[in-house]
């Protein structure tokens, strides 16, 4: 069985091959952000996959939520626990958290689930802020697992939404 | 071998998708100060509307769309992403949207099906 999934890291905004563009209207900036394959990604969208029948109709191992919720508990804890917030070594730890929980979740290994891992790093200022999320998808295969942190200079959070590959 | 849907219908077009987002941005917090008792229902309304628009492409997709909105106050916040999926078909996409009083940072996953 060829692997169909490949890991692929993201960066936000301004990474070695991002894109960016702006917009500017009367009092607000936006800024998009997303990842260009380059010429990789041209070959591989012409010769799309096609599968053959699985006769599956449903996952045979489910993506089991208290264990990823704990390794989010852990990897986060074990990470963030003593440290204070700086600019450049929060950028360097939310990318290598990430990382850290993708290859943790793999290690699962609950075939056919495709996997996207959330982390936001913040500052603690007194300031206020609110995380939202909506998910159109197959509740009944679908699922989702976050958990936040928080020592006396920053926070963590970290959610792990896991697909099925149907 | 039949192809049902062309190459464009399958694929994940990114401008597209920020398009949308940015319109569910303005219209929901486009003119707005922050207000802590109503950021609930922005967040709320801006990724419900963004997976309206989202499902009303009629792709072959599921979508996640994740929002943040913060206070401007000098505080610094990083945010990452790692995927696991299939480059050929799966993408993201993330707008960063800002007015005098807040930060938006609305992103969006599609992985196809």
């Amino acid at each position: 069985m060829s692997e169909v999934f490949k890991d692929k890291s993201q960066r936000r905004g301004h990474g070695a091959r991002g894109k960016e563009a702006t917009g500017r209207t009367k009092d607000s900036i936006s800024t998009v952000s997303y990842i260009d394959e380059l010429a990789h990604h041209d070959d591989n969208a012409r010769m799309a996959i096609t599968t053959e029948n699985t006769y599956q109709l449903g996952p045979n191992k489910r993506m089991p939520v208290p264990a990823v919720t704990d390794i989010l508990k852990d990897v986060l804890t074990s990470y963030l626990q003593e440290e204070k917030y700086e600019v450049e070594w929060s950028q360097k730890m939310t990318k290598t958290i990430c990382e850290v929980i993708r290859a943790r979740v793999k290690e699962l290994m609950i075939p056919r689930y495709k996997i996207v891992v959330l982390v936001h790093i913040g500052q603690l200022a007194g300031q206020s802020m609110q995380i939202g999320s909506r998910c159109l998808w197959d509740a009944a295969n679908d699922t989702f697992a976050s958990f936040s942190f928080k020592n006396s200079s920053l926070y963590g959070v970290a959610t792990v939404y896991a697909v099925y590959y149907e | 071998m039949d192809e049902d849907q062309t190459e464009e219908e399958t694929a994940f077009v990114v401008d597209e998708v920020s398009k949308i987002i940015k319109e569910s941005v303005e219209a929901t917090i486009g003119a707005n100060a922050y207000q802590h008792s109503r950021v609930n229902q922005w967040t709320t309304s801006v990724v419900e509307q963004c997976l309206s628009q989202l499902s009303k492409l009629g792709k072959p997709f599921k979508y996640i769309v994740n929002c943040i909105i913060m206070q401007k106050n000098g505080a610094g916040l990083q945010t990452a992403s790692t995927c696991f999926w299939d480059n050929s078909t799966d993408g993201s996409c993330a707008v960063r949207w800002e007015n005098k009083s807040m930060y938006c940072i609305v992103s969006v996953f599609g992985l196809a099906i």
